[in-house]
């Protein structure tokens, strides 16, 4: 498993790693739910940080780089739906498939889903790469 | 055709932004990025947006370096693009 650190720092790092790539920008990211990462908010993992997740997994498997610092950021948000908010303890897969690009602005969907299969979130989310 | 064309592009601006206006009340030349005369101030993530749904409505392919000349200036260049691309 290719294992790759985010340029977030706790407690806004969510991505744990790219589990597959299927093709360029997109593939399958692993977030493991820590207690911390709940404590973000006093009322646990907030479903807007479910956006972010997927917008720190597209940009991981879009090259980014912690060496490199900061590669992008969450721009915009499309039809994106919460099932359910995560607890500590879940192991989350984001699948990521690229929508389109136009210069620095890249759009990407994604569907995030528990350990069991069970549907978590999914929408589209809009990123602006850069730092 | 050329008015069922504006009307068709005006439309998919309205419904592909989520703007909240009649199609009918875009000018045909008012610019659709930046704030300039009767612009609806449209940014990026916007263009983005637009050029997917181009592409959808359409058919076409968009390249990066035809938005954002002229192709995108208004809704009269866009129709202009449409057809070209289409021809």
């Amino acid at each position: 498993m290719d294992v790759q650190p985010l340029p977030h720092a706790f407690p806004f790092r969510f991505a744990d790693g790219v589990v597959e790539r299927t093709g360029p920008a997109q593939g399958r990211v692993r977030a493991t739910v820590t207690a911390d990462a709940a404590a973000v908010r006093a009322t646990g993992f907030p479903a807007a940080a479910l956006a972010e997740l997927v917008a720190q997994s597209a940009l991981l498997l879009a090259g980014g780089d912690a060496a490199l610092s900061r590669k992008g950021f969450l721009a915009g948000l499309s039809d994106f739906s919460v099932e359910r908010l995560p607890e500590p303890g879940d192991v989350l897969l984001v699948d990521v498939t690229l929508a389109g690009r136009l210069g620095d602005a890249v759009k990407f969907e994604g569907v995030v889903t528990d350990g069991d299969g069970g549907a978590v979130a999914r929408g589209a989310v809009t990123v602006k790469q850069g730092t | 055709m050329p008015d069922d064309l504006k009307k068709r592009v005006k439309e998919l601006i309205v419904r592909q932004l989520k703007l909240e206006m009649d199609p009918a009340a875009i000018a045909d030349e008012a610019p659709l990025f930046g704030e300039g005369d009767g612009g609806l101030g449209l940014d990026s993530i916007d263009a983005l947006e637009l050029v997917l749904g181009v592409e959808k409505e359409f058919g076409i392919k968009v390249q990066d370096e035809e938005v954002g000349v002229k192709a995108f200036a208004s809704v009269n260049a866009l129709c202009d693009f449409v057809r070209a691309k289409a021809a």
